[in-house]
């Protein structure tokens, strides 16, 4: 069994997997728990460009989720455009706003930058809240925009069965991790883990610190604001508490934290981990214990941070090469 | 020609003065030392130059153009490089993975940059640790480690930072006769060292610095003689190579 | 005109409230050097004790104090105990323990969400109690009197942590840590225990806090997340590890607060406090008072 099997095998087995799942999972339910669970991988993995490889803890991405999911929204409802366009335009506004948002905060320490995010974050929710309508486009505030489920095909992004969204959000979650991959072999990845690490070595070395991580977090926020996009299309009702509240910015920066952020598969399995216990523990304990999986949530959170601060995907990833080493001789690395 | 010039360099931070009125000029293809006690502002002299702070007063010249100003990422760009007094590898990645860093300062490949920095590995010496976790490599690989990292962004002059403190006797030597390699290669050397037999060694001309004034400049031998540089490092044990 | 006056009056009262909930967060600073993401979440637990003390025993909100210091003192040196402490072990070389912010902030979730399963969504409130709605009038203006109590416990509080930092063997010892860690180590102090201390003392600060608004502010689960920000803004504003700065700080935010919604919503006013937290981040981000921390 070569190495190239090795590293490969799991990911197409996991690929073949995914795709089926749909024809086995016939429940509406689960449907929708698996939808949300590919949601939080990419927004997880989006993150990470930033949060991961750039070394900083931003915790105000759920403006650019907001960002996406307005911008796309309004488009479509008030001028007829498609969404597919209004995600891009969206994705555009989002990393202009991002870049803004970093230019004076990744100067900052790290617990201070935290803080910027959140300020920003929730600065602009409370200001999409207060605001009915700017000029001729409506916001409608506190209320939200509701889509009215009629026109249904690709072209409209709306669906009446959850399986074309499932294959939508698995598609970009694939896109994502195939880019993340990509960057993290690049000139731009090398860049952002020496910045993250030595910053000063770094800037002797010829990289722009600051220049690369505006890079990437353009790019994170482009891409969460598809998310945010992919929410609307999905849930055809947005309102500033339900994509742009500071805990979608924090579940998305812990599951990432959990799983092992700056590795590629570290919020994958943050979300494969975590967000069955939020939606089971909602459906199973909702009425009697609310709040429950937010509880083992700090509790995970906590254990992880003092035992294994590099996240899961370390001793899984090293339970995976010791079983390998046993059964073929070597593991994918070496 | 003059590769890198300073002409009345002073560097205060607050009210303390830690480099004053500092002249020197270094020769392409030379091997200029810098010596002095510590506290003396060596470092301080070296940062200026490679631009992680401005200086105070001063210009700062290399290749004839003003540099004074510029950031260190622009600077390497150009073709300085410099190495640091306290090592700063990326610990959580390989030899080779923190020297393709360096490597991407000409070239936007991955490949380009892995296959150069495999090249500068083996040129010093370190083509059998470069899977190893820098976090994990020992002190003499780590100063290594540096100048590897510095040389793969193919540098016209290389500031080294004491990059012999903290090695034994017989690493020492192989440092020295690196760094003459380096130089038959073309790359002029800017080397900070309290290790005189090494100092002596390897340089052509020294400087010496010593509360932040250069108290005399020359070579080797007229720099041992000096009255003023015994008296600045009196109590030092040193002896010419 | 008068009316202005009384707002800025007003304000500066409930702001010194403020400043008390964030004093304990700028001094947990000031000594660990950490950001406690969780000091909302205390500041509801002092609330929640308060309230529980009060309705149990019968007893004068304030003098509940006897009952809610001692708690959140131990509450607070605890919580540093077990769970921070192992961080900064595991941590040592770390300039900036990050690591500590993601640890608060489930400390943060694990804290509201019990009180949520504990003690239920309900907002509560002390309605009979003496104080309730009580108002002072001073040269013509109305001045609500628990914001009155509230600011002089602001400032006794903030005095007695001063003097006990200043005159007191085990106060120096905790500055000493605070500006060297190893240097104090060295001259015999216990720097865990000085931080399971300053923890302490926060939390006791945030207690004290808690029990001045229990008279009028409603108390439920998450009311700790409408604070932990503010205090955060606070101590930016005022200097992290600035005693006078928070209690500045916060009647600034407080005056804001009060004078701003006579002139708009309440959520703009929101939207200018986030504004101005993000200027003086970025202009001097050492704040008012405080200590110049190298980026």
């Amino acid at each position: 069994m070569g190495r190239n099997t090795i590293r490969i095998g799991p990911l197409v087995l996991a690929g073949v997997i995914a795709l089926g799942l749909p024809l086995a999972v016939r429940s509406v339910t689960y449907l929708h728990i698996l939808v949300l669970l590919y949601l939080y991988a990419y927004l997880t993995t989006s993150w990470n460009l930033v949060g991961g490889f750039a070394g900083v803890l931003p915790l105000g991405h759920s403006a650019f989720v907001g960002i996406g999911a307005y911008t796309s929204t309004v488009l479509s409802l008030q001028y007829g455009i498609s969404p597919w366009i209004g995600m891009m335009i969206g994705g555009i506004l989002a990393a202009i706003v991002g870049v803004i948002i970093g230019l004076p905060t990744f100067k900052m320490r790290g617990a201070y930058f935290a803080l910027a995010t959140i300020a920003f974050a929730e600065g602009i929710r409370v200001m999409v809240e207060n605001i009915d309508n700017l000029g001729p486009i409506i916001l409608n505030g506190p209320r939200g925009l509701q889509i009215p489920p009629l026109n249904t095909g690709l072209l409209n992004f709306m669906f009446a069965t959850k399986e074309p969204y499932y294959y939508i959000i698995l598609f970009m979650l694939a896109g994502v991790l195939l880019l993340t991959y990509a960057i993290s072999r690049s000139k731009l990845g090398h860049y952002l883990v020496a910045g993250g690490e030595e910053p000063e070595a770094a800037m002797a070395l010829g990289v722009n610190v600051a220049r690369a991580k505006l890079i990437a977090m353009a790019m994170s926020s482009f891409l969460t604001a598809f998310a945010g996009t992919f929410w609307a299309q999905f849930t055809l009702y947005i309102h500033p508490k339900s994509v742009m509240s500071l805990d979608i910015s924090f579940e998305i920066a812990f599951i990432a934290l959990i799983g092992g952020r700056g590795s590629i598969a570290g919020p994958v399995l943050g979300a494969l981990l975590l967000r069955p216990v939020t939606d089971f523990s909602r459906i199973y304990f909702g009425g009697k214990l609310p709040g429950l999986h937010l509880i083992i949530f700090g509790v995970v959170l906590i254990l992880v941070m003092i035992y294994q601060p590099r996240g899961l995907q370390e001793p899984l990833t090293r339970a995976y090469r010791s079983v390998t080493k046993k059964l073929f001789g070597h593991t994918e690395a070496a | 020609m003059r590769i890198l010039e300073l002409k009345g360099v002073s560097k205060s931070f607050g009210g303390l003065k830690a480099v004053e009125d500092f002249n020197l000029s270094i020769e392409e293809g030379e091997i200029l030392g810098l010596i002095g006690p510590n506290g003396a502002g060596k470092s301080t002299i070296f940062n200026c130059i490679a631009g992680v702070y401005p200086p105070t007063a001063g210009e700062i010249y290399f290749k004839g153009e003003n540099i004074t100003r510029q950031r260190p990422w622009d600077l390497c760009r150009e073709g300085l490089a410099r190495t640091f007094q306290i090592v700063k590898p990326f610990s959580s990645r390989t030899a080779l993975y923190n020297v393709t860093v360096g490597a991407f300062a000409t070239t936007g490949k991955r490949a380009e940059a892995e296959r150069r920095a495999l090249k500068v590995l083996r040129r010093l010496h370190m083509q059998d640790v470069k899977d190893v976790r820098a976090g994990n490599l020992t002190i003499a690989y780590l100063k290594r480690l540096e100048i590897a990292r510095a040389l793969a962004t193919q540098p016209k002059i290389l500031l080294l930072d004491e990059v012999m403190a903290g090695l034994r006797p017989t690493e020492v030597d192989e440092m020295v006769k690196i760094i003459k390699e380096l130089r038959e290669s073309g790359v002029t050397i800017f080397v900070i060292e309290h290790i005189m037999r090494a100092i002596m060694a390897l340089s052509d001309r020294i400087a010496v610095l010593h509360f932040g004034k250069k108290i005399t400049e020359g070579t080797p031998k007229e720099v041992a003689s000096d009255e003023r540089v015994i008296k600045a490092y009196l109590g030092e044990e040193y002896g010419t190579a | 005109m008068r009316f202005i006056l009384e707002d800025i009056i007003n304000g500066i009262l409930m702001g010194s409230i403020y400043g008390l909930a964030a004093l304990g967060l700028t001094v947990i600073f000031g000594v660990l050097k950490v950001i406690n993401f969780a000091h909302g979440s205390l500041l509801m637990v002092g609330m929640y004790v308060a309230y529980w003390a009060v309705i149990l025993t019968g007893l004068h909100p304030y003098l509940a104090l006897v009952i809610v210091v001692p708690v959140m003192f131990l509450f607070g040196y605890f919580l540093q105990d077990i769970v921070i402490k192992p961080i900064f072990k595991a941590e040592k070389a770390v300039r900036e323990p990050i690591t500590v912010i993601i640890v608060t902030t489930g400390v943060w979730y694990i804290l509201d969400n019990l009180s949520l399963l504990v003690f239920g969504p309900q907002y509560r409130n002390l309605q009979d109690n003496p104080l309730r709605g009580k108002m002072l009038e001073v040269g013509g203006m109305l001045l609500s009197v628990p914001r009155l109590w509230g600011f002089f416990a602001a400032l006794l509080t903030a005095l007695a942590i001063y003097l006990f930092f200043q005159k007191t063997r085990t106060g120096r010892a905790i500055r000493a840590t605070s500006i060297d860690r190893e240097a104090a180590s060295l001259q015999g102090i216990n720097q865990y225990k000085v931080y399971n201390l300053a923890v302490g003392i926060g939390t006791a600060a945030a207690g004290i806090a808690g029990v001045s608004l229990v008279p009028f502010y409603n108390i439920f689960p998450s009311v700790g997340v409408l604070f932990d920000i503010k205090c955060f803004i606070i101590v930016v504003l005022g200097g992290l590890g600035s005693i006078a700065g928070a209690l500045l700080g916060g009647m600034i935010i407080g005056v804001i607060e009060y004078v701003g919604t006579q002139f708009m919503a309440a959520t703009w006013t929101e939207a200018i406090v986030y504004g101005l937290f993000l200027v003086f981040l970025f202009l001097k981000p050492s704040g008012l008072f405080g200590v110049k921390y190298e980026w």
